[in-house]
């Protein structure tokens, strides 16, 4: 009896909590079910229409999962384009901003200063970044005027891409060293001293200690890197619309020429790819887990 | 506190002058047109305060909404339709036209507004996007509309009705249009010691010209006697000055393979190969008026929106324009043209259609012209004294007459664009044969119509 009364206002209490707990969700919860699970659930619906826009989608099966399947430019251009671009981007982004960290760290003159301007490419948005690097690489651009060299970088099928990437590693670097920055802000000197006590010299303190510490870092950076350099959109739309001769064309951006470009709208196959690249990523970001964090000692 | 208040006036001083100075900035082009508007309200003042005693006995809140769209391309231009729209307002007081201009990416727009229900009543179509609109049946029929208010088709210049006539329904009254017309600059001609092009001239000419105007001897500031984009809204016209076409007639198949098109390629991206004309991307950029304007293309062919641009950047230009060479199979050109459309959808198309009647009137024409932005549509202003005077934008409205062809392909016509241009670029960057090339690209055009069905 005297349990029983003891545990109805403490159950009554906890109801009460959680009940105020998913009031506040609420306004949030609203808009993510609209255009987060609604938006999602209606794109995989779409995935199996016939829909151009102008016209209520019709239901056509697997049909459009067949023709992306069949299809040129996504499976021979774009495809091997976006993992091109992402195992390039990816680790050269990495390692340069964690060098750029590791300097960032050491007692420099004017270390405030360096990591101001490298962080100033991240605060500028992606496409004035990209017009002033398609006036750099143009024919007559400084980047020819410095190397005597008469490359037209973004009308050539060689070196449009590499360009793409230059850009998207230019902007990107700098948050990127912030974050690995904070990192390594993090780990505790008494480490550091116990391996020096130990006997490490610097490189040893850096392979077995540093990089252990960062892991969750470098696991946040590459993830991130990852799903940012599969979904590479705004420098191609500004800087070449996929060309020339689809040499820049990614999966984002088929996605956006079938959906709203052409004539003949193919919102049904860009929901498919839109779907696929969701499923890459999820992949990919999966296994990267597996790996960084299976490898060497379990963290928990 | 007395300080504070000597601060506060120096600081609204201060403003005010600065305001003042912003005004006295403005351009004169901006003061012409608001005087345009400025007559009208002193009518509407007049007219309103008399309609709505009126108009409150007989029938309340009977004004009917009518919702308008268009790109809007520059702030003059915004302007213009919005001085139209203010006549219309003082002419038709039962009807409240709500502009609705939509910047950024109008197709987008225009599309997902369908998609869901809220298009607008009345829009801008332009003729390469018409086809699959006109398919879908998302456009209203506007026959018995205009036989209603007893406007003809024979109004209007042939090849511009002709092209919003989708299976013997007209679907939109052309509002203005343009051509392609080879534009030259004149002191380059004079230095080269060379003749001024005329309308007779014929391909021969255009590559012999070219050949003296080219002038490479300075590697950063190259001289290319024509430009030759590899744009599939510039290329086509050789293929039709060489008796051929893009499409055939119901737009089933592409003739990109056959030998006039191939031809047409061959002489088209000669220029390039030979180092007579480049690419504007070969000379650092994006578009060749720019490079014309610059003096580092003697020739281009470009449309009337050229000569705005050139008025605005270039001032000093010294230029004219004459309509493009024939080839062997005659003359051959392209015509750009927007229509105003109405949606199937629309709940008042009576009154829809006097919008549209009223914006491709005479007088409304008349004022589109005389201000320089497009050409009319309009036959009986052929002869309109605005084109006596300025024979550059003459030029580019007498290449609607001789076989002029809309450009358009059918629904598929971004794809058979992509495959246009990309034949294009395999030669330019990958020295491909011409033959091969268009083969390709036709293959791939086949492949995007079976898609599409």
């Amino acid at each position: 009896m005297t349990a029983q009364t003891l545990q109805k206002p403490r159950k009554r209490r906890r109801r009460s909590e959680a009940l105020v707990a998913y009031s506040f969700l609420a306004p949030y919860m609203f808009i993510f079910l609209t255009f987060t699970v609604f938006a999602i659930g209606y794109a995989v619906y779409l995935s199996f229409t016939k829909y151009n826009l102008l016209r209520p989608p019709e239901w056509w099966g697997l049909e459009g999962w067949k023709r992306v399947l069949q299809d040129d430019l996504f499976l021979t251009k774009a495809l091997p384009n976006t993992f091109k671009y992402v195992l390039i981007v990816v680790p050269v982004q990495t390692v340069l901003s964690l060098i750029l960290a590791f300097a960032m760290d050491q007692k420099l003159r004017f270390r405030r200063f360096f990591r101001t301007i490298y962080y100033l490419p991240s605060v500028t948005s992606s496409v004035v970044i990209s017009l002033i690097f398609i006036w750099m690489f143009s024919p007559q651009g400084v980047i020819n005027q410095l190397f005597r060299l008469n490359i037209n970088w973004l009308n050539d099928v060689r070196t449009a891409f590499p360009t793409i990437m230059m850009v998207n590693i230019f902007t990107t670097t700098g948050t990127l060293m912030l974050i690995f920055l904070a990192g390594l802000q993090d780990i505790p000197t008494t480490l550091y001293e116990a391996a020096a006590i130990d006997g490490a010299n610097k490189i040893q303190s850096l392979l077995y200690v540093t990089i252990p510490m960062l892991r969750p870092v470098i696991f946040f950076v590459m993830t991130t890197g990852v799903i940012g350099c599969f979904q590479v959109f705004d420098q191609i739309y500004v800087m070449t619309n996929g060309g020339p001769l689809n040499s820049t064309t990614t999966v984002a951006y088929v996605i956006y020429k079938w959906a709203f470009r052409d004539t003949t709208i193919k919102m049904g196959q860009a929901a498919v790819v839109a779907i696929i690249l969701t499923m890459i990523i999820m992949a990919v970001t999966f296994l990267q887990r597996r790996i960084i964090e299976g490898s060497g000692s379990a963290e928990k | 506190m007395k300080k504070i208040y000597f601060v506060m006036s120096i600081f609204v001083l201060l403003s005010l002058l600065l305001a003042s100075c912003a005004t006295t900035e403005a351009e004169p082009v901006i003061e012409t047109v608001i005087k345009t508007v400025e007559v009208p309200v002193i009518e509407t003042v007049e007219v309103t305060v008399i309609e709505t005693q009126e108009v409150i006995v007989e029938v309340p809140a009977e004004q009917v909404e009518i919702r308008l769209s268009g790109w809007a391309s520059s702030p003059s231009e915004t302007a213009l339709l919005e001085s139209l729209l203010y006549r219309f307002s003082v002419e038709n007081p039962d009807i409240l036209v709500r502009y609705e201009p939509i910047t950024g990416d109008y197709w987008q727009s225009l599309l997902t507004m369908i998609a869901s229900g809220t298009e607008p009543d009345v829009f801008y179509m332009d003729i390469f996007q018409f086809p699959a609109y006109a398919q879908e049946g998302v456009l209203l029929p506007l026959d018995d509309l205009m036989a209603g208010t007893g406007t003809s088709t024979g109004d209007f210049i042939p090849a511009l009705m002709n092209a919003f006539t989708y299976e013997d329904a007209v679907y939109g009254i052309p509002k203005d249009f343009n051509t392609l017309g080879l534009f030259y600059n004149k002191d380059m001609f004079d230095a080269a010691g060379l003749a001024y092009p005329t309308d007779d001239w014929t391909w021969d000419d255009l590559r012999a010209a070219a050949e003296a105007l080219t002038d490479l001897s300075n590697p950063d500031r190259p001289i290319y006697g024509l430009g030759v984009p590899s744009d599939p809204g510039r290329f086509p016209i050789f293929v039709f000055q060489n008796g051929g076409s893009i499409m055939n007639a119901d737009f089933s198949d592409t003739l990109l393979d056959s030998t006039e098109a191939v031809g047409a390629g061959e002489f088209y991206t000669a220029f390039r190969t030979d180092q007579v004309g480049a690419t504007p991307a070969d000379v650092g950029e994006g578009w060749q008026g720019t490079v014309f304007g610059k003096g580092q293309f003697a020739m281009v062919y470009e449309g009337g929106w050229l000569i705005p641009y050139l008025n605005d950047q270039f001032p000093n230009i010294n230029y004219d324009v004459v309509v493009p060479p024939a080839g062997p199979g005659g003359e051959g050109n392209m015509i750009f043209t927007v229509s105003w459309s109405a949606t199937v959808n629309c709940q008042h198309p009576e009154e829809a259609w006097r919008v549209i009647e009223f914006l491709t009137n005479e007088a409304s024409q008349t004022t589109v012209l005389e201000s320089g932005f497009a050409l009319p549509s309009r036959i009986s202003l052929q002869d309109s004294e605005y084109l006596a005077n300025n024979p550059a934008s003459a030029a580019i409205f007498r290449g609607a007459f001789n076989g002029a062809i809309p450009f358009m392909w059918g629904v598929v016509g971004s794809d058979v664009n992509n495959f246009m241009g990309q034949a294009i670029e395999r030669v330019y960057l990958e020295g491909a044969l011409v033959a091969d090339s268009f083969a390709q690209a036709a293959a791939d055009i086949r492949a995007a119509i079976e898609a599409s069905r």
